[in-house]
């Protein structure tokens, strides 16, 4: 039984209590590391874990991560940002790109390799970390950025969307007319199409984004040089160290609430691009 | 006997070998034979600032120049690495591998056989570590450090409970009843139902071999008696409210460190560093102890969770030059020193006269009322029945065993039942891997 949206108070109490229930669901672990991130090594597991200690020494903790190791930790940001952040761009190229093609032209194979890229959507990254090793090694690139960078670079769900997205918001009529007036198909795709698309761009790069930067398997398979590591990797790296030295506890809590915070406010920077259904319009009148 | 997977490893051996040949061929054409530089190799690990120990190396001589490359530790995925590395034809040549790992590296194929390099220094090692890395004669990895049992406790805990500190297990159960009667959240100790290699240390040290192999097949004997007179003691203990359940290194059990709730913990060596750090304000009230005998007089000690090797991995282009640093860096006296400074672990060699910090170690000895705990270590240390082997699946052991104990805590049932489990659940894993278990 569904009830519908427009039901009574009762069903919107209930609606609403849900949402607020998963939101504190999904939020508690990360307000939980950003106030962890502020106590002392003891005050980490004699205070209440939702609230700041009497302590609180954010300013000394936030000192320790970025210096420990020489500064390991900023190169460890930077990487993650530039794995992902061009890895992302790359893939939202490559993928607009192809899923326009996908909607806009007719060709032979069309639906077959269309059927490839969603069968693609179905096999976890996780699987295909170890043939990449495989496949990468013989070529020498192992252990450099390329080799996570260029896994990084292809995202079939990305295709998907964009293809999805080419259907409903590119008229084939706004492309008609552009071929009217004399623009080839280049120039239509990068003047016109692309700003239709703008949305599902953003879309799919910051679904690469959020998965590249959490990525742990590739990098941890490729990589051999803590210089070259994702932030991901780093502070698996620091935690596996916490068994000798229980400091690293608070290093790696601290860490992981930059690194959050980090993400979010990327997330918030990005998101301002995101504007609705640009070509509303476009075909009336 | 020849099951499925040793043809399976010696596949892959025979792979990799030519692999390396062809690597080795390619070698050749490109002439970089003969040329004046020293040989490069490189060497995985995750102990954090042993690039001090490698530099050192480097300084040390000019024929050999080694690379460090800092992964994750290897049950965080640096074994996965290292072994589809090995796989690929493209491993680093000497690689950080757990004492209770070699047999899984061993089994796939994954190591080389080094004893021509090294076997003259046996000597050098104490026994048990030795041992570690030798399987059917053959010797595939050179021990660096580990972490002998020893029990630290609160001394001011005990001087209030008007106990001595037990030498056997009987008197560690009547000062548990004497620690139990001063206050009602201190107990001795907790039991730590979530800490496999822990448990298996109390049970190798009450004279239990879980492990041993018989030409190509293992011998696997976890519910033997001496395992079940151990799991059956701390039943009792569980039962009569004597020790806290509660799992090591969780909030609650930092928490009962800090506040005196329980006065001892038995663990490895290293865990000096992490009472310190964790309990900063119990400074001076600690001691390190002995663990407790089954049998007044005796003196069997165990470990926890093994210890770390030096391994040199199949397909290596330098294997003598890569056993040449990996003996080097665990044997060195200077280069032991620093290993043990950067908290390594408790060194393999048998002669630690020459490692300064092992000596004194005022900032370790004030937190422990100024005793020297690395007395009570190397008497540990050296008292490991060098019988004792990891085997295979290790991983697929410390899961068993915890969730068994985890699962008979929760519904009541008998630890020894949890034992028992475990034999069964591990000797189907071993089976369905192609293992053969006699």
């Amino acid at each position: 039984m569904v009830r519908q949206p427009a039901a009574g108070l009762g069903a919107r109490i209930v609606v609403n209590g849900a949402l607020v229930i998963s939101a504190l669901y999904f939020l508690l672990p990360i307000v939980w590391v950003v106030i962890a991130g502020t106590k002392s090594p003891s005050d980490l597991y004699s205070s209440f874990g939702l609230w700041f200690s009497d302590t609180p020494q954010a300013i000394e903790n936030l000192g320790r991560v970025f210096t420990q190791d020489g500064g390991i930790f900023s190169v460890w940001l930077l990487n993650s940002l530039l794995y992902a952040g061009v890895g992302a761009l790359g893939a939202t190229v490559l993928a607009i790109a192809c899923g326009y093609g996908f909607a806009k032209y007719v060709f032979r194979g069309r639906e077959f390799l269309f059927s490839a890229v969603l069968g693609g959507v179905l096999v976890p990254a996780t699987i295909v970390a170890l043939p990449l090793y495989f496949l990468l090694n013989p070529l020498g690139i192992t252990g450099t950025a390329w080799s996570v960078l260029l896994p990084s670079l292809v995202s079939p769900f990305g295709v998907y969307l964009a293809r999805i997205h080419a259907n409903a918001s590119v008229p084939d009529e706004v492309i008609e007319a552009a071929r009217i007036d004399g623009a080839g198909d280049v120039r239509i795709f990068g003047s016109i199409s692309v700003r239709m698309m703008m949305p599902a761009a953003i879309t799919v790069f910051l679904f690469q984004f959020v998965a590249i930067w959490n990525n742990f398997l590739l990098p941890l398979v490729m990589l051999d040089n803590q210089k070259t590591f994702p932030v991901t990797l780093g502070l698996t790296l620091w935690n596996s160290q916490t068994q000798r030295d229980p400091l690293f506890t608070q290093l790696v809590i601290t860490g992981s609430a930059v690194s959050v915070v980090v993400l979010v406010a990327l997330m918030i920077a990005v998101q301002r691009f995101w504007r609705a259904d640009l070509s509303a319009g476009a075909t009336k009148g | 006997m020849s099951t499925r997977h040793s043809i399976l490893g010696r596949v892959a051996v025979v792979g990799v070998a030519s692999v390396g040949l062809a690597v080795a061929l390619a070698g050749c054409s490109t002439g970089d034979t003969g040329s004046e530089g020293p040989v490069e190799i490189t060497f995985q690990s995750w102990v954090p600032n042993i690039d001090q120990a490698v530099d050192a190396f480097n300084e040390s001589q000019d024929d050999i120049h080694v690379t460090l490359e800092t992964i994750t530790a290897g049950p965080d995925g640096g074994y996965a690495k290292m072994l589809s590395a090995v796989e690929a034809g493209n491993p680093a040549d000497v690689a950080q591998v757990g004492y209770t790992d070699l047999p899984d590296f061993l089994v796939a194929g994954a190591l080389e056989d080094i004893t021509s390099y090294v076997s003259d220094s046996e000597d050098l090692f104490t026994p048990w570590q030795w041992q570690s890395g030798v399987f059917d004669g053959k010797v595939y990895a050179v021990p660096q450090a580990s972490g002998p049992l020893v029990q630290f406790y609160r001394s001011d805990i005990f001087e209030e409970a008007g106990v001595a500190y037990p030498t056997t297990w009987d008197e560690y159960y009547e000062a548990a009843k004497a620690i139990r009667a001063t206050g009602s959240d201190r107990y001795i100790t907790a039991f730590a139902f979530n800490q496999a290699p822990w448990m298996v240390g109390l049970a190798q040290q009450g004279g239990a071999k879980w492990f041993d192999t018989a030409g190509d097949s293992w011998q696997v004997d976890i519910d033997g008696q001496d395992t079940l007179n151990v799991f059956a003691f701390w039943q009792k203990l569980i039962d009569e409210d004597l020790v806290k359940v509660e799992a090591d290194f969780s909030s609650e059990w930092n928490a009962d460190l800090q506040n005196g709730n329980i006065a001892t913990w038995i663990s490895g060596s290293w865990a000096d560093a992490i009472l310190r750090g964790t309990a900063p304000d119990t400074a001076g009230k600690w001691s390190v102890g002995a663990v407790p005998q089954w049998t007044a007089g005796e003196n069997a000690s165990a470990t926890w969770g093994g210890g770390s090797a030096s391994a040199v991995l199949k397909g290596s282009k330098h294997p003598k030059e890569a056993a040449e640093f990996a003996l080097y860096l665990n044997s060195n006296p200077d280069s032991v020193s620093i290993l043990t400074s950067i908290g390594a672990g408790w060194p393999a060699i048998s002669d630690i006269s020459e490692i300064a910090s092992l000596q004194d170690d005022p900032t370790v000895f004030d937190f422990y009322g100024g005793q020297n705990i690395w007395e009570v270590a190397a008497a540990s240390d050296a008292a490991v029945d060098n019988s004792w082997r990891f085997p295979p699946l290790w991983s697929t052991l410390t899961s068993s065993l915890t969730d068994n104990v985890k699962s008979a805590i929760d519904s009541g049932t008998s630890l020894t039942d949890a034992v028992a489990q475990t034999q069964s659940d591990m000797v189907d894993a071993m089976t369905q891997k192609g293992i053969s278990v006699e």
